[in-house]
């Protein structure tokens, strides 16, 4: 299940998507007619199935064309993955930052980093070590990084 | 004239690999370097299984032309079932493989340790020996813990999904494993609901029906789940009783990419038809069963991995038993 929650600014809608993606899903009635501009979080993303990408592309394919200029922030590392599965999951719209995964050395535990595109472009996708904050250990990048990047690398 | 794996690769991997299916079902192994060597010997045996390297597909058109030539390409000496592809290459370069007619199984040679991958892939064999490769059971250890859930209605299908994923992280298998594993659960119980049914002319009867639509599952249209886990891997499959599964149709769908071309929303089926090539992507392996009208059995495996990185680049394959 899916709830979003809408922030209106003149003409810029900024959407935080939380949950579960999937057949449930109606983004005309939870989005509504797409604004001029949108922003869409996806950092309470956790998960999508297949239904919930064909509602997805459908609703801001639909939008794009009606002229929105979209933007993804704090993508979910759920949806990076549907970002780099399928080339046109972002509809044209451009992505401004994402999550990265990563596996703390110590405990084994998962941890998150957000980044901004241009930031790992000008890293040139080589992360550093995060800190985990509850032991102090390093954590590091938990993905194989054509994949998890494979995105950014094809247009940069 | 005794059963034989008859292994037609000239890479020490492979013959490690091999030997340990061949161990497991209990059959010797013959390495044979060429295609020719390999048609000789498969005159001389029994219901032989035969695993052969494809590096090009034109290889695989080469042993499938000299199949046809010395047998015959719908010969009963030759079972699609026990016809074992192993390839460095990636499902979508393969298709042309994939829809041959003597194709069987997809076996991606990133074993890790072709031993261990071996003996794991040869229970699937020595289950496909039999006269019905179904049964979760057949692939995990008597000690495994397997569970059976049984469907009433469309309604349940995410608590079954968030039930296996919450196993799964109990069962200490990172909160991005679980969700993956979640999401190959949710295809493939979804697809045993809607896409199975089929009428008399074997159209799809929920073809155009959204996948949130709530009916109950009774008869025909029982739906049945099984978890399996041994510590190492998980195994869920997803039973159905229409045995409606269509081989090409299924591996059309599993070998398709979007990386390169755009995903087109097709309005005249509500279905989205990317799930399993998905769930392959994301470290999944399958194993297709289904008699024809009367049953099938989808069960997809992964691996338990110390991290993300090595989950995603495990051991995979894609097996298909089709009984006409």
């Amino acid at each position: 299940m899916v709830d979003v929650v809408k922030e209106q600014n003149g003409d810029h809608l900024t959407v935080r998507i939380n949950g579960s993606i999937e057949e449930s899903v109606d983004f005309e009635k939870l989005i509504g007619e797409p604004p001029k501009k949108l922003t869409i979080n996806t950092k309470g993303v956790s998960r999508i199935n297949s239904v919930g990408v064909k509602a997805w592309i459908k609703y801001f394919q639909n939008a794009a064309s009606k002229g929105t200029e979209l933007t993804f922030v704090e993508c979910s590392t759920a949806i990076v993955e549907q970002i780099n599965l399928i080339s046109n999951f972002t509809c044209g719209g451009r992505v401004e930052s994402i999550f990265v995964p990563f596996t703390s050395e110590d405990d084994n535990s998962e941890l998150v980093g957000l980044f901004k595109v241009d930031d790992l472009i000008k890293m040139n996708f080589e992360i550093p070590p995060l800190k985990n904050p509850k032991t102090g250990g390093k954590a590091v990048f938990d993905d194989i990084p054509e994949e998890y990047f494979g995105f950014l690398m094809k247009d940069s | 004239m005794p059963k034989k794996l008859i292994l037609i690769s000239d890479r020490a991997e492979d013959l490690t690999f091999g030997q340990s299916v061949a161990e497991e079902v209990g059959v010797a192994l013959e390495q044979k370097a060429s295609i020719p060597d390999a048609i000789t010997a498969i005159q001389g045996t029994e219901e032989p299984i035969i695993f052969i390297d494809v590096e090009e597909n034109s290889t695989f058109k080469q042993f499938e032309d000299a199949i046809g030539q010395t047998f015959g390409i719908y010969s009963e000496k030759i079972n699609p079932n026990a016809i074992h592809v192993i390839s460095n290459q990636e499902l979508p370069q393969a298709k042309e493989v994939l829809l041959s007619p003597v194709f069987g199984s997809f076996i991606s040679r990133k074993y890790q340790d072709p031993s261990i991958a071996g003996k794991r892939y040869g229970m699937l064999v020595k289950s496909s020996t039999q006269e019905r490769a179904f049964g979760t059971e057949r692939f995990f250890s008597s000690s495994a813990n397997v569970q059976t859930v049984n469907f009433q209605s469309t309604a349940q299908k995410q608590n079954g999904v968030e039930a296996v994923k919450n196993f799964l992280i109990q069962a200490q298998f990172k909160t991005r494993m679980a969700t993956v594993i979640a999401n190959a659960v949710d295809e493939l119980i979804m697809n045993a609901m809607f896409d199975a049914p089929v009428d008399e002319l074997g159209k799809q009867i929920y073809q155009s029906t959204p996948r949130n639509k709530v009916f109950e599952l009774k008869d025909k249209s029982q739906v049945e789940m099984k978890v399996a886990y041994d510590s190492q891997y998980v195994g869920i499959t997803a039973i159905d009783h229409w045995g409606s599964l269509d081989k090409e149709r299924l591996l059309k769908h599993i070998s398709k990419r979007y990386q390169d071309e755009e995903y087109q929303v097709k309005t005249t089926s509500a279905g989205a038809g990317i799930g399993l090539a998905t769930i392959f992507r994301s470290g999944g392996s399958f194993f297709f069963v289904s008699d024809k009208g009367a049953r099938t059995e989808v069960t997809t495996f992964f691996k338990k991995t110390n991290n993300f990185r090595e989950f995603k680049d495990q051991f995979r394959f894609i097996s298909t038993q089709f009984y006409f």
